[in-house]
Protein backbone atom coordinates (compact mmCIF):
# COMPACT_ATOMS: atom_id res chain seq x y z
CA UNK A 1 0.00 0.00 0.00
CA UNK A 2 1.42 3.55 -0.93
CA UNK A 3 1.09 6.22 1.09
CA UNK A 4 -0.80 8.69 -0.22
CA UNK A 5 1.03 11.73 -2.23
CA UNK A 6 0.74 14.63 -0.56
CA UNK A 7 1.53 18.66 -1.88
CA UNK A 8 4.90 20.11 -0.86
CA UNK A 9 5.25 24.11 -0.26
CA UNK A 10 6.08 24.36 -4.02
CA UNK A 11 3.16 22.70 -5.28
CA UNK A 12 0.73 24.64 -3.29
CA UNK A 13 2.65 28.11 -4.28
CA UNK A 14 2.13 26.85 -7.88
CA UNK A 15 -1.79 26.16 -7.24
CA UNK A 16 -2.13 29.19 -4.90
CA UNK A 17 -4.08 31.23 -7.58
CA UNK A 18 -6.23 28.68 -9.26
CA UNK A 19 -6.72 27.40 -5.79
CA UNK A 20 -8.49 31.02 -4.89
CA UNK A 21 -10.61 30.71 -7.66
CA UNK A 22 -11.56 27.65 -6.80
CA UNK A 23 -10.62 25.94 -10.24
CA UNK A 24 -8.53 23.44 -9.41
CA UNK A 25 -9.91 19.79 -9.79
CA UNK A 26 -11.93 18.15 -6.10
CA UNK A 27 -9.15 16.66 -5.78
CA UNK A 28 -6.14 18.78 -5.89
CA UNK A 29 -8.36 21.39 -3.91
CA UNK A 30 -8.29 18.68 -1.05
CA UNK A 31 -4.91 18.66 -1.62
CA UNK A 32 -4.07 22.46 -1.36
CA UNK A 33 -6.56 22.71 1.87
CA UNK A 34 -4.75 19.58 3.85
CA UNK A 35 -1.13 21.64 3.16
CA UNK A 36 -2.68 24.83 4.22
CA UNK A 37 -4.04 23.07 7.40
CA UNK A 38 -0.58 21.95 8.35
CA UNK A 39 2.03 24.29 6.75
CA UNK A 40 1.90 28.08 8.69
CA UNK A 41 3.89 29.63 6.14
CA UNK A 42 1.58 28.70 2.86
CA UNK A 43 -1.63 29.27 4.85
CA UNK A 44 -0.35 32.89 5.50
CA UNK A 45 0.81 33.28 1.86
CA UNK A 46 -2.74 32.18 0.93
CA UNK A 47 -4.95 34.24 2.99
CA UNK A 48 -2.49 37.33 2.29
CA UNK A 49 -3.13 36.89 -1.40
CA UNK A 50 -7.03 35.93 -0.72
CA UNK A 51 -7.44 39.14 0.84
CA UNK A 52 -5.53 41.56 -1.82
CA UNK A 53 -7.64 39.53 -4.26
CA UNK A 54 -11.48 40.82 -1.56
CA UNK A 55 -10.01 44.39 -1.61
CA UNK A 56 -9.44 44.84 -5.22
CA UNK A 57 -12.98 43.43 -5.97
CA UNK A 58 -14.27 45.51 -3.11
CA UNK A 59 -13.20 48.45 -4.52
CA UNK A 60 -13.81 47.94 -8.35
CA UNK A 61 -17.32 47.06 -7.57
CA UNK A 62 -17.88 50.36 -5.49
CA UNK A 63 -18.98 52.07 -9.45
CA UNK A 64 -22.41 52.35 -9.85
CA UNK A 65 -23.91 52.87 -13.30
CA UNK A 66 -25.88 55.64 -13.86
CA UNK A 67 -29.26 55.26 -13.20
CA UNK A 68 -30.31 56.80 -16.77
CA UNK A 69 -28.43 54.08 -18.41
CA UNK A 70 -31.59 51.68 -17.22
CA UNK A 71 -33.85 53.74 -18.80
CA UNK A 72 -31.49 53.91 -21.97
CA UNK A 73 -31.58 50.49 -22.87
CA UNK A 74 -35.12 49.93 -21.95
CA UNK A 75 -35.83 52.58 -24.19
CA UNK A 76 -33.64 51.53 -26.52
CA UNK A 77 -34.90 47.48 -26.24
CA UNK A 78 -38.74 48.98 -26.54
CA UNK A 79 -37.81 50.37 -29.53
CA UNK A 80 -36.21 48.08 -31.09
CA UNK A 81 -39.52 45.80 -30.17
CA UNK A 82 -41.53 48.21 -32.12
CA UNK A 83 -38.93 48.49 -34.84
CA UNK A 84 -37.16 45.41 -35.47
CA UNK A 85 -33.49 45.61 -37.09
CA UNK B 1 -34.93 47.53 -10.05
CA UNK B 2 -39.11 46.19 -11.09
CA UNK B 3 -39.21 42.74 -12.64
CA UNK B 4 -39.17 42.55 -16.63
CA UNK B 5 -42.25 41.04 -17.93
CA UNK B 6 -39.53 40.22 -21.20
CA UNK B 7 -37.64 37.25 -20.90
CA UNK B 8 -35.11 38.72 -22.18
CA UNK B 9 -34.72 42.07 -20.31
CA UNK B 10 -35.01 39.69 -17.43
CA UNK B 11 -31.73 38.04 -17.89
CA UNK B 12 -30.04 41.15 -19.12
CA UNK B 13 -30.94 44.30 -17.10
CA UNK B 14 -29.51 42.53 -13.64
CA UNK B 15 -26.31 42.60 -15.43
CA UNK B 16 -26.31 46.28 -16.37
CA UNK B 17 -24.12 47.54 -13.34
CA UNK B 18 -21.61 45.03 -14.29
CA UNK B 19 -21.55 45.64 -17.84
CA UNK B 20 -21.19 49.36 -16.82
CA UNK B 21 -18.32 48.69 -14.39
CA UNK B 22 -16.51 46.07 -17.11
CA UNK B 23 -17.48 48.98 -20.06
CA UNK B 24 -15.78 51.73 -18.27
CA UNK B 25 -12.84 50.02 -17.29
CA UNK B 26 -12.37 48.41 -20.75
CA UNK B 27 -13.18 52.39 -22.18
CA UNK B 28 -12.00 54.11 -19.48
CA UNK B 29 -14.44 57.12 -20.17
CA UNK B 30 -18.39 57.16 -18.90
CA UNK B 31 -19.96 58.29 -21.89
CA UNK B 32 -18.24 55.60 -24.09
CA UNK B 33 -18.88 53.04 -21.23
CA UNK B 34 -22.43 54.28 -21.40
CA UNK B 35 -22.67 53.57 -25.43
CA UNK B 36 -20.91 50.50 -25.21
CA UNK B 37 -23.31 48.88 -22.96
CA UNK B 38 -26.25 50.09 -24.95
CA UNK B 39 -24.59 48.74 -28.08
CA UNK B 40 -23.90 45.53 -26.57
CA UNK B 41 -28.09 45.53 -25.39
CA UNK B 42 -29.27 46.12 -29.06
CA UNK B 43 -26.71 43.30 -30.53
CA UNK B 44 -27.86 40.57 -27.77
CA UNK B 45 -31.35 41.62 -28.46
CA UNK B 46 -31.10 41.16 -32.39
CA UNK B 47 -29.08 38.13 -31.34
CA UNK B 48 -31.13 36.72 -28.68
CA UNK B 49 -32.80 33.62 -30.84
CA UNK B 50 -29.42 32.41 -31.25
CA UNK B 51 -28.74 31.94 -27.63
CA UNK B 52 -29.77 28.66 -26.43
CA UNK B 53 -31.85 28.42 -23.14
CA UNK B 54 -29.88 26.93 -19.68
CA UNK B 55 -26.38 27.92 -21.22
CA UNK B 56 -24.58 30.98 -19.44
CA UNK B 57 -26.54 34.02 -20.44
CA UNK B 58 -23.95 35.78 -18.37
CA UNK B 59 -21.11 34.83 -20.36
CA UNK B 60 -23.01 35.11 -23.78
CA UNK B 61 -23.74 38.85 -23.46
CA UNK B 62 -20.11 39.70 -21.70
CA UNK B 63 -18.77 38.11 -24.96
CA UNK B 64 -20.95 40.59 -26.68
CA UNK B 65 -20.39 43.23 -25.07
CA UNK B 66 -16.21 42.35 -25.06
CA UNK B 67 -16.69 41.85 -29.14
CA UNK B 68 -18.39 45.37 -29.80
CA UNK B 69 -15.46 47.16 -27.36
CA UNK B 70 -12.69 45.03 -29.54
CA UNK B 71 -14.46 46.18 -32.59
CA UNK B 72 -15.18 49.76 -31.94
CA UNK B 73 -12.10 50.57 -29.98
CA UNK B 74 -8.98 48.32 -30.27
CA UNK B 75 -8.05 50.51 -33.16
CA UNK B 76 -7.20 53.32 -30.22
CA UNK B 77 -3.85 53.86 -28.65
CA UNK B 78 -3.68 53.12 -25.23
CA UNK B 79 -2.88 55.87 -22.74
CA UNK B 80 -1.16 55.96 -19.43
CA UNK B 81 1.98 54.18 -18.55
CA UNK B 82 2.13 50.62 -18.33
CA UNK B 83 3.48 48.45 -16.57
CA UNK B 84 6.18 45.39 -17.59
CA UNK B 85 5.60 42.10 -16.98
CA UNK B 86 9.13 41.39 -16.68
CA UNK B 87 9.73 43.15 -13.57
CA UNK B 88 6.64 41.46 -11.96
CA UNK B 89 7.58 39.31 -9.30
CA UNK B 90 5.53 36.93 -7.54
CA UNK B 91 3.80 37.22 -4.55
CA UNK B 92 4.91 41.25 -4.84
CA UNK B 93 2.99 42.54 -2.09
CA UNK B 94 3.55 39.86 0.10
CA UNK B 95 7.13 40.45 -0.32
CA UNK B 96 6.61 44.17 0.90
CA UNK B 97 4.63 43.05 3.21
CA UNK B 98 7.52 40.71 4.54
CA UNK B 99 10.08 43.61 4.41
CA UNK B 100 8.09 46.20 6.61
CA UNK B 101 7.51 43.42 9.22
CA UNK B 102 3.96 44.06 8.66
CA UNK B 103 2.61 40.08 8.80
CA UNK B 104 2.44 39.17 12.21
CA UNK B 105 2.39 42.27 14.04
CA UNK B 106 -0.58 43.49 11.86
CA UNK B 107 -4.05 41.98 12.08
CA UNK B 108 -4.83 43.42 8.58
CA UNK B 109 -1.16 43.38 6.50
CA UNK B 110 -3.23 43.95 3.00
CA UNK B 111 -4.79 46.33 4.69
CA UNK B 112 -2.15 48.33 5.61
CA UNK B 113 -0.47 48.20 2.41
CA UNK B 114 -2.69 48.94 -0.13
CA UNK B 115 -6.49 49.42 2.26
CA UNK B 116 -5.92 53.24 2.02
CA UNK B 117 -5.71 53.19 -1.87
CA UNK B 118 -9.24 54.76 -3.09
CA UNK B 119 -11.70 53.47 -6.20
CA UNK B 120 -9.55 55.55 -8.58
CA UNK B 121 -6.40 54.40 -7.60
CA UNK B 122 -7.22 50.98 -8.04
CA UNK B 123 -8.98 51.47 -11.34
CA UNK B 124 -5.66 53.52 -12.13
CA UNK B 125 -3.72 50.27 -11.76
CA UNK B 126 -5.68 48.01 -13.54
CA UNK B 127 -5.96 50.59 -16.42
CA UNK B 128 -1.87 50.38 -16.34
CA UNK B 129 -2.14 46.90 -17.35
CA UNK B 130 -1.03 45.77 -21.02
CA UNK B 131 -5.12 45.53 -22.57
CA UNK B 132 -5.28 41.66 -22.84
CA UNK B 133 -4.28 41.21 -19.40
CA UNK B 134 -7.01 44.74 -18.67
CA UNK B 135 -10.03 43.02 -20.37
CA UNK B 136 -9.43 39.24 -18.57
CA UNK B 137 -8.95 40.68 -15.43
CA UNK B 138 -12.13 43.28 -15.82
CA UNK B 139 -14.19 40.19 -16.44
CA UNK B 140 -12.80 38.81 -13.23
CA UNK B 141 -12.97 41.34 -10.59
CA UNK B 142 -15.42 43.16 -11.75
CA UNK B 143 -18.09 40.13 -12.46
CA UNK B 144 -16.85 37.21 -10.99
CA UNK B 145 -16.67 35.51 -14.55
CA UNK B 146 -15.26 31.66 -13.77
CA UNK B 147 -12.13 30.99 -16.00
CA UNK B 148 -14.29 29.18 -18.33
CA UNK B 149 -16.61 32.32 -18.49
CA UNK B 150 -13.97 34.10 -19.64
CA UNK B 151 -12.69 31.95 -22.14
CA UNK B 152 -16.23 31.95 -24.15
CA UNK B 153 -16.59 35.30 -23.61
CA UNK B 154 -13.19 36.16 -25.51
CA UNK B 155 -12.95 33.48 -27.74
CA UNK B 156 -9.70 32.22 -25.95
CA UNK B 157 -8.77 28.68 -24.43
CA UNK B 158 -9.04 28.45 -20.46
CA UNK B 159 -5.09 28.01 -20.11
CA UNK B 160 -4.81 31.45 -22.24
CA UNK B 161 -7.32 32.90 -19.62
CA UNK B 162 -5.22 31.13 -17.04
CA UNK B 163 -1.99 32.72 -17.53
CA UNK B 164 -3.06 36.14 -17.89
CA UNK B 165 -5.18 36.29 -14.82
CA UNK B 166 -2.36 34.91 -13.22
CA UNK B 167 0.54 37.64 -14.87
CA UNK B 168 -1.99 40.63 -14.83
CA UNK B 169 -2.50 39.65 -10.91
CA UNK B 170 1.10 39.87 -10.38
CA UNK B 171 1.67 42.96 -12.78
CA UNK B 172 -1.53 44.00 -10.98
CA UNK B 173 0.27 43.65 -7.56
CA UNK B 174 3.42 45.79 -8.49
CA UNK B 175 1.12 48.61 -9.42
CA UNK B 176 -0.58 48.85 -6.24
CA UNK B 177 2.73 48.48 -4.51
CA UNK B 178 4.18 51.35 -6.47
CA UNK B 179 0.91 53.46 -5.92
CA UNK B 180 0.82 52.41 -2.31
CA UNK B 181 4.52 53.93 -2.26
CA UNK B 182 4.19 57.35 -3.90
CA UNK B 183 1.34 58.29 -1.79
CA UNK B 184 3.08 57.16 1.54
CA UNK B 185 0.81 54.43 1.75
CA UNK B 186 2.01 51.20 4.12
CA UNK B 187 5.53 52.94 4.79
Amino acid sequence: MTAPHLFTCEEVFRRLDDYLDRELSAAEMELVAAHLDTCAVCAQEYRFEGRVLEMIRDKLGKIQAPDRLLQRVRQLLDEERRNPG
Amino acid sequence: MSVAADPFEGLLLPLLGGAYRTALRLTRNPADAEDLVQEAALLASRGFRSFQAGTNFKAWFFRILTNAYFSKYRQERRRGVSVSLEDAPELYLYTQATARGLLGQSDDPVGDLIGNLDSEQIIAAVDSLPEEYRVAATLYFVNDLTYEDIAGSLGIPIGTVRSRLHRGRRMLQRALGQLAQDHGIGQ
